[in-house]
Formats: C-alpha cells, sequence, structure tokens
C-alpha cells in the first residue's frame, strides 16, 4: 500500500512538473509575432483596395457575416490596409514566457489556476479540445489589452438614427482602466497591495456631457474570483449619491446607447458567465490601422491638436479607417442564464493582441442583433505618449443595433499614462469625490 | 453677526486660501446649466405652479503648487419665478383667502374649526401682529414667495465652494469649503441620516428630486481617504462643520402652493374665545397660535456638525455616522397664561429648534442569490421634540430606519429590451418615549415602490412612484413619462394622486368644550403626515427644461 501511494505521488508529481515546464520558444513566437515573416499571402487582397457592394462577394471568405452584409448593401465601403505587427509590450511576453506553463482551468467553467501573469494559454487552439473556447477567452481576460493601466479622455459616443442619420445624443466621458493584478510593466508588479478582495481590474467612468447625465459615474471592479459577480457602483449626478448596481443592469443599454456594460472593450463579463465554443482561425479583415494615416475628423478637436476618427457609411455608422489582413480566432459566447438577453456572440479575436475587434450578436431568437466594431490603432502611429506601450489602442467603435436601425458610434483619445489612473481613482470614495 | 463667528470664518478662509497659494495658473472656467418651465394644474384649484427656473453651474479648475492638487472652484446660481402667485391669486399669494384651517384638506365640520381661525395667507402682507410673531421663520413677504431665490440669505447662490486635495502620506486629505449640500444615507425620498442640510418643502412638498431642494449651508468638509488596506477595500473619514446660520426646513408659508402638513396656515392662524367666555381678558379675544420664533442664536457653540467613517467591506459599503444639529422641523412649546389652563394673551405656542444627538450608519450590500442591492440605513436620535397635545410638544428618542431594495429587471412582454428598474423601500419610525396624546402612532411606515422603464435608447422614460403611509392609511401615486428628443430638450408630463388623510384625532380644547370625538385641526396634521395632508393637491404637472 505504502508502494502504492508513493507511486500516485510520484504520478502526480510528474503531472505537476509537465504542467510547470516551460513553453518551446516557438510557442511564444507564434502566438506573439505571427507576422515577423511579414503577412498573409492572399492574392485577391491588396493594401490600397477598396472593398464595396460591386466586389463584395470576391472576399466572402475573409469578412465576418456582419461586415459582409454591410458592404453588400451598401451600407459601408471599406479600404484594405497594409498587414502590420501589433508586438505587445515585452514584459507581457516575457510573463508568458515564464507562467504559461503553469496555467490550468479548473473543473469548471470560470475556475482558472494561472499564477504569474501573462497569456495563460499561447498554444495554438484546437478543434479538438473541448475547452479550446474557454481558453482564448482566459487569453483575452488576461490580455495586455489597455496595459497595466490607461485613460479615454475624452472619449465621445453619439447615439444616430441610422435611417436618417441624425445624431440624437452626443456623450463625452472620461473612462480610466487599471489592472490590480497580473502587471508586467508598470510599477507595482505583479499586483497592487493592499488588495483585500483580490481585485483583478476595475474600470472608472465619468461622463462630462451633456447636461442632463453630467457627473454621472461608473466604476465596475473585477475579482480575480472569475465566479464572484463584479461589484458595480453608479452615481448620479442628480441624486448626488453612490448606488449599488445589481448585476442585470451591466446587461441593459448604458445610458441608453446600443451598449451594454457587458459589450465593454468586446466582452467585460464573467467567463462563467457564458458557454464558449472556439470555431477555428482564419485570416480575416479587421479594423486594425495607424491612426496618424487615417483621414480624421475636423469635429471635437483637441487643444494639443490631436484629432478623432471620423464616421461614414450609412447613418454615419462606419469608422473612416482601413482594414488589414489578420490572423483571427473564431469564438462563440452562450449566455448560461436563460434570461440573459443575449443569444449568442461571435467573438472574431486578433490571434496576436486577443483583442476583440469584431463582435457579433445575436438575439434570443437566433436573428442577428448587433455589430459592434473597436477599431484598433498601433500605438507607435497614435499620441506620441503611447509609442512603445505595446498596447493596441482602442481608438473607435460602432455598435450597430441591426434589428432597430440605429447605431453608437465611439471616438478615442487614448492614453496610456499610470498617472492618469492611480488606484485612489478606483474607489467608491471617488466617485462621492468627483461628484458635486 | 456675532464677532467671534465672524472672526473664525475669516481667519478659516485665510488659512485654506493661505495652504493653497501660490496659485500659479487659473483655467477655464466651464459653464453648464438649464432653463425649466414646469407647470402643474391642480383638481379643483386650477394652476399650481407656474414656476420658471434658471440654473447656471460651474467649475474653474485651479492649478497650484504647494502640494494642493484637484483644486476647484464651483458654485451654482439658481433664479426662479414662480408665476402662479400672479396667475392664480385668488387660491394662492397674498390675496388668498380662506374659508377655515384646513380647507385643502379637510371639511368644516369640527369645534376644532370653530376654535380657530383661518390661515392667513403671506402674514407678512396681511397681518403685522403674526408677520412679527414669525419673525424669522414663516415670515416671507409677497416677492419672497414669488422670487425664493432671492431672500435675505441669498438663496440664488446655491453653493459656491473651493475643492482642493493634499497627500498626507499615502491618503489624500481632501477639503471642501464653502456653501454646499452633504449628502449622507442611502435613502430616496425620505431622509434618515441625510441630516446635514435643512430642505425646502414648499417648493413640492416631498415630490422633488432633494438635490433641488436641501438648502446648501456654509460648511467646512474635510475627509481623510485612506483608500485600501489589509482588511477594507476602501476608507473614509469625514468630519463636517456647518458653520452657518442655522435654517430649519421650509415648511411653506400660509398662502404658498405646497405647505407640508399645512403648518404654515396653522402657525398663521389665531384661536378664538367667544364673547361670553367667563374669563375677563379672553372673552372675545383672538390669541394667535405662535407668539415667537426662538431660533438658536448664531454663535460658535451653536454651530453644527457631525463625522462619518465608511468603506468598502467585501461586498458591503457601510457608514458609521454621527452628527450634532437642531432640529429642522420647529417644535411648539406651550406658553401659559396667568389663569390656569388658558394660554397666555400674547400667543398659544413658541416656536423653537431643539438640539438634537444623532448616531447612526447604513449598509449596502448585492446579494448575488436575488441579484440585487439591499440597503439599511438607521439612526437613533436623542434631543427631538415631536407634537403633543400637552404643552404641544415632547423631547423623546426616535429610532428611524429604512430597508431598501434595488434590483434590475428584464421584461420582454413590455417591449423594451432595457432593464426594469424596482426600487422598493420601508421608511420606519419608532418614537421611543411615546405618549397617547402624541398624534404620531409610536411606530409608523411608509413604503415606496418605484418602477421605471426606458424605451427610445432610454430617452423616453415612464416610470410610477407610489408611496403609502401605513399609518396615515394614506397613498401618494405619481405616474409620469419623460421624453427627451435630443441633448437638450427634456420633456416630462405625469401626475400626483393622493388618497388618504381622513384621520381625526383628539384635541383637549375641543374635549374642555365638550366635545371628546376626534377632531381634524390641529393635531391630525401630524397623523396624517405629508400625504394625507395633501390629499385634495392631485394634480396634472408638466415640466420643460433646456438644459445646455
Amino acid at each position: 500500500m505504502r508502494k502504492q501511494l508513493l507511486s500516485i505521488a510520484a504520478g502526480l508529481m510528474g503531472v505537476t512538473l509537465t504542467a510547470q515546464a516551460a513553453l518551446p520558444e516557438s510557442v511564444i513566437q507564434e502566438s506573439f509575432f505571427p507576422y515577423k515573416n511579414g503577412g498573409p499571402d492572399v492574392a485577391e487582397i491588396k493594401p490600397g483596395m477598396a472593398i464595396n457592394a460591386g466586389n463584395v462577394d470576391q472576399f466572402v471568405a475573409y469578412l465576418d457575416p456582419a461586415t459582409y452584409m454591410f458592404i453588400k448593401r451598401g451600407d459601408y465601403e471599406i479600404t484594405v490596409g497594409e498587414t502590420t505587427s501589433f508586438d505587445l509590450h515585452e514584459s507581457y511576453v516575457e510573463a508568458t514566457r515564464q507562467f504559461a506553463g503553469q496555467a490550468k482551468l479548473g473543473a469548471r467553467t470560470g475556475e482558472i489556476d494561472a499564477p504569474g501573469a501573462g497569456r495563460p494559454f499561447p498554444q495554438e487552439p484546437s478543434l479538438d479540445d473541448p475547452r479550446a473556447g474557454e481558453k482564448l477567452a482566459w487569453n483575452y481576460k488576461f490580455g495586455y489589452n489597455w496595459g497595466d493601466s490607461a485613460a479615454i479622455k475624452p472619449f465621445y459616443w453619439k447615439m444616430r438614427d441610422m435611417e436618417s442619420g441624425k445624431v440624437e445624443r452626443t456623450f463625452k466621458m472620461n473612462f480610466n482602466f487599471l489592472n490590480f493584478a497580473r502587471r508586467t510593466a508598470q510599477d507595482p508588479h505583479p499586483e497592487i497591495q493592499p488588495n483585500p478582495s483580490a481585485l483583478f481590474r476595475a474600470t472608472y467612468v465619468q461622463v462630462l456631457e451633456p447636461f442632463d447625465v453630467k457627473n454621472t459615474q461608473l466604476l465596475v471592479q473585477k475579482f480575480q474570483d472569475d465566479l464572484k459577480n463584479d461589484n458595480a457602483y453608479l452615481y448620479l449626478g442628480f441624486q448626488r449619491r453612490v448606488r449599488r448596481l445589481s448585476s442585470g443592469q451591466t446587461t441593459d443599454a448604458f445610458l441608453g446607447t446600443d451598449i451594454m456594460i457587458e459589450d465593454f472593450e468586446g466582452y467585460n463579463g464573467r467567463i462563467s458567465d457564458m458557454k464558449w465554443t472556439y470555431k477555428g482561425t482564419q485570416w480575416m479583415l479587421s479594423p486594425m490601422y495607424n491612426h496618424n494615416d487615417m483621414p480624421l475628423a475636423k469635429e471635437h478637436q483637441e487643444d494639443d491638436g490631436y484629432q478623432f476618427i471620423d464616421f461614414v457609411g450609412k447613418g454615419g455608422c462606419f469608422p473612416n479607417i482601413t482594414w488589414q489582413l489578420r490572423k483571427t480566432h473564431v469564438l462563440w459566447s452562450e449566455p448560461v442564464d436563460p434570461n440573459h438577453p443575449v443569444g449568442r456572440r461571435e467573438h472574431y479575436i486578433d490571434a496576436q493582441t486577443f483583442i476583440i475587434p469584431r463582435n457579433i450578436t445575436y438575439d434570443r431568437n437566433g436573428s442577428m442583433w448587433k455589430s459592434w466594431t473597436i477599431g484598433q490603432s498601433h500605438p507607435d502611429h497614435h499620441l506620441p505618449i503611447n509609442k512603445g506601450t505595446g498596447v493596441a489602442i482602442d481608438d473607435s467603435f460602432s455598435m450597430v443595433d441591426i434589428q432597430a436601425n440605429h447605431c453608437t458610434t465611439g471616438q478615442f483619445k487614448g492614453i496610456v499614462d499610470p498617472k492618469l489612473s492611480p488606484a485612489s481613482k478606483f474607489t467608491v470614495q471617488q466617485l462621492r469625490a468627483a461628484g458635486r | 453677526m456675532p464677532e467671534e463667528i465672524r472672526t473664525r470664518r475669516s481667519l478659516l478662509a485665510f488659512a485654506v486660501a493661505a495652504a493653497l497659494t501660490p496659485v500659479a495658473n487659473v483655467q477655464a472656467t466651464d459653464w453648464s446649466g438649464f432653463a425649466e418651465n414646469a407647470t402643474y394644474h391642480r383638481d379643483g384649484v386650477g394652476l399650481s405652479k407656474f414656476r420658471n427656473t434658471v440654473q447656471l453651474e460651474m467649475i474653474k479648475p485651479i492649478e497650484t503648487s504647494g502640494g494642493w492638487y484637484n483644486v476647484t472652484l464651483n458654485g451654482v446660481l439658481r433664479a426662479t419665478y414662480d408665476g402662479v402667485y400672479d396667475l392664480n391669486d385668488k387660491e394662492f399669494g397674498e390675496d388668498a383667502k380662506y374659508e377655515y384651517l384646513g380647507e385643502n384638506w379637510h371639511p368644516n365640520e369640527d369645534v376644532s374649526n370653530q376654535a380657530l381661525t383661518p390661515g392667513v395667507a403671506v402674514p407678512c402682507e396681511n397681518d403685522d401682529r403674526l408677520c412679527n410673531n414669525l419673525s424669522g421663520y414663516m415670515d416671507e413677504d409677497a416677492n419672497d414667495i414669488r422670487y425664493p431665490d432671492f431672500n435675505d440669505e441669498m438663496d440664488f447662490i446655491r453653493e459656491f465652494y473651493i475643492d482642493a486635495t493634499r497627500d498626507i502620506g499615502d491618503d489624500q486629505l481632501s477639503v471642501r469649503l464653502g456653501k454646499q449640500q452633504i449628502i449622507w444615507g442611502r435613502t430616496d425620498l425620505f431622509r434618515v441620516l441625510d441630516t446635514i442640510n435643512p430642505v425646502d418643502y414648499s417648493r413640492h412638498n416631498i415630490f422633488d428630486e432633494l438635490e433641488d431642494i436641501r438648502i446648501p449651508q456654509w460648511m467646512l468638509s474635510t475627509e481623510l481617504r485612506m483608500g485600501a488596506n489589509s482588511v477594507f477595500d476602501d476608507m473614509n473619514f469625514q468630519m463636517v462643520w456647518n458653520f452657518d446660520k442655522f435654517r430649519p426646513h421650509n415648511m411653506g408659508t400660509c398662502g404658498q402652493a405646497y405647505r407640508l402638513v399645512d403648518a404654515g396656515c396653522f402657525f398663521a392662524s389665531y384661536i378664538g374665545f367667544p364673547p361670553d367666555f367667563p374669563v375677563p381678558d379672553y372673552a372675545g379675544s383672538l390669541i394667535p397660535i405662535i407668539h415667537d420664533v426662538v431660533l438658536p442664536e448664531y454663535t460658535l457653540q451653536n454651530t453644527q456638525g457631525g463625522i462619518k467613517w465608511e468603506g468598502v467591506y467585501g461586498d458591503a459599503t457601510f457608514s458609521l455616522n454621527a452628527a450634532r444639529y437642531f432640529q429642522q422641523l420647529p417644535s411648539i412649546h406651550y406658553r401659559p397664561g396667568a389663569v390656569p389652563g388658558l394660554p397666555a394673551l400674547d400667543g398659544v405656542f413658541d416656536i423653537h429648534f431643539p438640539r438634537v444627538n444623532l448616531v447612526g450608519g447604513s449598509i449596502d450590500y448585492y446579494h448575488m442569490g436575488t441579484d440585487a442591492t439591499w440597503r439599511l440605513e438607521s439612526a437613533y436620535t436623542e434631543g427631538e421634540e415631536l407634537p403633543r397635545d400637552t404643552d404641544g410638544h415632547k423631547e423623546t428618542p426616535v429610532v428611524r430606519y429604512v430597508v431598501g431594495m434595488d434590483k434590475n429587471i428584464m421584461i420582454p412582454a413590455l417591449g423594451s429590451r432595457s432593464a426594469f428598474l424596482l426600487s422598493a423601500q420601508v421608511f420606519g419610525q419608532s418614537i421611543q418615549d411615546h405618549e397617547k396624546d402624541m398624534p404620531e402612532a409610536k411606530d409608523n411606515w411608509i413604503g415606496t415602490l418605484l418602477f421605471k422603464g426606458w424605451y427610445m435608447n432610454n430617452r423616453l422614460s415612464p416610470q410610477i412612484v407610489i408611496a403609502h403611509d401605513v399609518e396615515a392609511e394614506a397613498t401618494a401615486i405619481a405616474p409620469s413619462i419623460s421624453y427627451q428628443p435630443d441633448d437638450h430638450w427634456l420633456v416630462n408630463f405625469g401626475f400626483n394622486i393622493k388618497e388618504g388623510g381622513e384621520q381625526k384625532f383628539p384635541w383637549s380644547v375641543a374635549a374642555a368644550n365638550g366635545d371628546t370625538s376626534p377632531q381634524w385641526e390641529p393635531l391630525a396634521r401630524f397623523t396624517n403626515g405629508p400625504i394625507g395632508v395633501a390629499n385634495q393637491e392631485d394634480e396634472i404637472q408638466l415640466t420643460i427644461r433646456y438644459g445646455f
């Protein structure tokens, strides 16, 4: 019996040792540097070409269904840009080298043992792996995203009637993001202390205009334990009180726009709220570009000369940017909660950065409901302060409610500067302090 | 203003100014605001509000060196003209005439209404004696009620304060000095801990947003923001010093369109003695109900303040509060005359505002099982004086509490993809040393329910608010719908319907005249509360606002 126990123990140790073994460098290279030998060799798609209603059928294999539909209907026309490498910050890549071999999924969706930082599952996903989708979701959640902290200051959202093009509402906001854990580039790392509730990340939103929602503030705190619901607090300027939000409000239209809090950044819910299915990897056209090379908007020009991405197409609902061919993982998420308003989301994840530039939302009846585009700028072709940060800068968004013929567009001034997002900004007290 | 207070105010302002210097740069001022017309029509009365408001809000960031940062100068200016006093002057304003006390609440059927005269509308326009007796409290003249912001207290400056923060070690010290609102607690509509600022109920009874009806005070608020530690996710300690002259709640002067429990008309009335009354001097006399308003003297010792410790622990946010202030509702003190059992000839009561000590706390907690946020707020006070037949008042400890629940629910059957907000709360009051002749119940509860939905990208929002006072058996129902065509315009249309207000309460004066039956006046106004006494104030309400 004693021998048997020793044998089992040795076996377990062997499993552990195997799991903790460093990943081959080739896995790191393939995951983080897929363009080191240049872009994809797709003969029919060349930088500078326009894809419109007249020729879109030739490119259907490289477009997600919603983008194809918009172009086919003549709502939007895209110009192809050169495929460029969006290298993430070296500290994040190094953390992946150090820790990725130790990451293990738990028994249930939403459970993970992934010490340290970095991308937990850099290996190529496999259709044969029943939990491949979940691993991609974790790679997204623990992705470099905005880096350890960043601000969007300011951030213009416009609600538009897609049919008439009328801008119904314009919101001017500031957004701040801070990672409390899994930090790699900004001090302190890997975690801000003290952190008694083991927060993972926080998002702080302050509405500046228009008058009726001025001083509205939102604080969303995500926990390292994914099974725990986010804490969300709302400060309403007209009540001057901080209210706790129930999670139902995170699937609600934020300020009446076409966007839920759960939609933020591509997906802002818990891993455990969804059933994840990996559907394959392919070359697809993605809204990724160099901000400074785009024809920029004249409206809302900043004092420092910064100009925002412009919007064109039907109703002014689409960003005037170039799209480039990118290696893309297709991931579906289906809400576990039968009362969730979403039936399914299709996420088109950029394989290099693990940001989600394209999402399609289907309703409970399986009909296409919303198309969610988050345009990404290369940081070296944006504000000078962002150069070298290794952050794919969220730079423009478009959420089209296809069923309501309505859209919300977003124009970002993203700034990767830790001074703008101290930990004190992500407290309940900050909501009271910043309000009247 | 006493010299001591003035000196200390100056020193304080100098100290803050010195700490903030040298001022390096003054940045551009951000201005915003709105213009609004609120037109209400009351059933059987006609126009009850034609209020026109312009409000300007400014914030001026100030760059500093010397350790202070986030330094801003903030202001809110408001100008209001309520045209109802010109457009419906038979019902409201200085020319209004009432047939009997409580005319807009109950029938004229009791001995109490024979003993008490109708309230005199706007006493300072119609009755010098009452005006003098009510001096310092309900002494508005005709223009004061038309232009309520332009009074002696310069209420058109609703807020004017400077904010500044500096680091102390790892903590932040934040100072807010000036005329401001300080909000404590987590309760809608009712106030348990939110006692720092008095409230102007003359604007629209209890039904306006508290932000618009709190009476800002000159105060110093100092906060030490300690952030997270090994136990709490956030911790903050606040000290509030209200060094402004004491101001009570504005309950509405007789003649105004909104009068909380119609106290304004009771205070502006007389008790009459018949010509054949057997006591000389009293026979045929009219004695004013109020002899004097005794406001706390404006001294350093009489300034008010409080402390609050709040934090976040796991899923709960909490606060512990303590405050020392003056009661903001009037307490009436009986003035006996030379003849036992009869009041003084020059006035039955004085109005006092006693010292109150409050301790309390609040907590809210998100519960995953119910997917709802639960709120609890409670306060215990000592020193409050509540209405009583004997002597007009009694001092008693009071416990107040609110249990609230907020939940967002998707209801596809109602045709919206936005979640509906369901917010329910129960406000409770328990009078610790209750007496039988106190018109308020020992224990009473008011329940409120808010159900609100959103359509058209939140630009169309119907809602219904229901409030029910258990002991008063009075209910207010306020359905409304708001529409925002763009960033600037807001139109709100609604109804405000009240039921109840049928409770009577015995009055010793009536009993002394042989009628021991419960009476309408004067005590039942407290039994029926603000909802019940407003039972004939059913209104259609239209508000149009342009924000900029």
